[in-house]
């Protein structure tokens, strides 16, 4: 009897660890998943011709669709950072630098994270939604049975798609957030239209591009993988099932994305620059 | 690869979720070229048995033979050949939300035959044309009834031919007029393909139109397994009450709870309530 108390009150003592110790496992072993569900989507991308008209309706939805609020968003960062450096550089006389401030700024950081959680709000959530509902309506056992591979029929063309289309907006963010700092900086505050251009041409190289490049590409793997990772096993959910279960993975796959994101723009800026 | 009239022989199959047994013991044979109704009350495992058969999940032990392949035993790819063969009608049609009727019946075509697409949509287009929907095939599943999109998911099943058809109840949900029609049109796909047929029920109406043999499960394991004659004639105590549609006999009362009383309801109704039951 004493025995059993103990053991009881043993379990109940290390009932915190145990949880954290099971979460930590929990994740780990979903990261696991996560990263060879992306290697098996990008292996299919090349599976078949076929997949060309699905990759090309997928870049028209992720990416096409995606231009607008890209656009905007683009616009107003940009109208921001002019107006807010330029009352910064103003105290100490440098706001010749504007165009510096603007251009690396962007280009670096915020235009590929910004486009990338944009684009999670917009085409993640609804790659997750789209998926699980697949899933719980019994269509993906219906792709199966038919002898389609569904991974190679619903996620390789979305990943295939964020590869091309994340850089391509993040371009366009940047060529537009460009022209937003130049609205307030120059058009609205007054400062020198030929400086601020020479000095976003000037500050500007190639690492910084290409290096921008790079994140949109890897965020783009990353919000994929989430996304579809997460509708795709929605069935398999703990915390809920049915279309409760479908509303719980969009959440957790946009939360999750969002995190990703952060967390690898830190280390690819530690490893860029 | 099996042709058609293959027998499919199930041996010491268990089939359940998560190592957790819902039917054991299966040792049936559904003969080839015939119709088998695997018949049982809800909640019995008839679904998930089909779907073991077709791999959708792993038996958790037991063989399954197509004709003589044992297809726990198949490679990948001879498996992706096999399956070709087989097709499966979902209870619900399971047509994929985003496209036409045509295009949901075309797409194992596009995705496995040398077919051009406008080609694959016609020859699709003929398929709806065996179950009746030949005009519809330019809608969207959510623009039909109920019964259209089983009538649509049938027409998929047969796109490729299959020398095996699953049906996972077929009538359910159907209004008796179509659920005669779809039992009809079974008929007339086994006579003029020549194929094999299981379906999975608990429509007694549908089993006595459609059988040639039956399997009834019930408590975890197989409670029947013959022609539909024999069924019929059987004095086992739970088939009878089953052909019957005896109720089950229950010790407790079933009507013992109390009526709700309206002064609990959160909205004042007593008066509209009071002059609905006068």
């Amino acid at each position: 009897m004493n025995q059993h108390t103990d053991a009881a009150e043993s379990a109940n003592a290390l009932t915190p660890l145990t949880l954290l110790g099971s979460k930590s496992l929990r994740l780990f072993s979903e990261m696991g998943a996560m990263f060879l569900f992306c290697l098996h989507a990008m292996r299919l991308i090349f599976s078949s011709w076929g997949q060309f008209p699905k990759i090309i309706r997928q870049i028209y939805f992720i990416g096409v669709k995606s231009v607008t609020v890209i656009a905007l968003i683009g616009l107003f960062t940009g109208m921001v950072m002019g107006m807010q450096l330029y009352f910064a550089l103003s105290l100490f006389g440098a706001d010749g630098f504007l165009g510096t401030g603007v251009a690396l700024s962007m280009v670096r950081e915020l235009a590929p994270v910004l486009t990338a959680i944009m684009v999670t709000g917009r085409a993640g959530s609804a790659m997750t939604a789209e998926i699980g509902v697949m899933r719980i309506s019994e269509q993906i056992d219906a792709l199966e049975i038919m002898g389609i591979n569904p991974m190679s029929y619903l996620v390789s063309p979305k990943m295939a798609a964020s590869i091309i289309s994340f850089p391509i907006l993040t371009s366009l963010f940047n060529l537009i957030a460009l022209f937003g700092g130049w609205l307030t900086g120059v058009l609205l505050l007054g400062a020198n239209e030929g400086v601020y251009f020479y000095r976003v041409q000037q500050s500007l190289e190639w690492d910084d591009i290409s290096g921008g490049f790079l994140k949109a590409l890897v965020f783009g793997v990353v919000v994929c993988t989430v996304s579809c990772y997460q509708g795709y096993f929605t069935h398999l959910r703990r915390d809920a099932v049915g279309p409760e279960g479908v509303s719980q993975a969009t959440t957790h796959a946009v939360v999750m994305s969002c995190v990703l994101i952060l967390m690898s723009d830190y280390v690819l800026t530690s490893l860029l620059w | 690869m099996p042709g058609k009239r293959h027998d499919i022989r199930l041996t010491n199959l268990a089939v359940g979720y998560g190592g957790t047994p819902v039917v054991s013991d299966v040792n049936v044979t559904l003969p080839g070229g015939k119709i088998t109704v695997i018949l049982g009350g809800s909640g019995c495992g008839k679904s998930t048995l089909i779907k073991h058969i077709l791999r959708l999940h792993d038996p958790l032990s037991g063989a399954i033979h197509i004709g003589p392949h044992n297809i726990m035993e198949l490679t990948r790819r001879q498996w992706a050949c096999l399956k070709l063969r087989l097709g499966l009608l979902f209870q619900d049609g399971a047509l994929l939300g985003s496209l036409t009727l045509g295009d949901n019946v075309a797409l194992p075509l596009r995705e496995h035959t040398r077919l051009k697409p406008r080609e694959a949509y016609e020859l699709a287009v003929s398929k709806l044309a065996l179950v009746g929907l030949e005009k519809f095939a330019h809608l969207y599943p959510n623009q039909l009834s109920g019964g259209m999109r089983k009538r649509a998911g049938l027409a998929r099943a047969m796109v490729m031919d299959p020398a095996v058809l699953f049906c996972d109840e077929p009538t359910s949900g159907l209004d008796p007029i179509n659920s005669a029609e779809l039992d009809q049109l079974l008929l007339e796909l086994k006579e003029r393909f020549d194929i094999t047929v299981v379906v999975v029920s608990h429509d007694l109406a549908s089993m006595r139109t459609i059988a040639d043999h039956v399997v009834v499960l019930g408590e975890g394991r197989v409670l029947f397994d013959g022609s539909r004659d024999e069924l019929e004639a059987t004095r086992d105590d739970y088939l009878r009450r089953f052909l019957d549609r005896l109720a089950q006999e229950r010790t407790a009362p079933r009507l013992s709870t109390s009526r709700l009383d309206p002064s609990l309801l959160k909205m004042d109704c007593s008066e509209l309530w009071e002059q609905v039951q006068e």
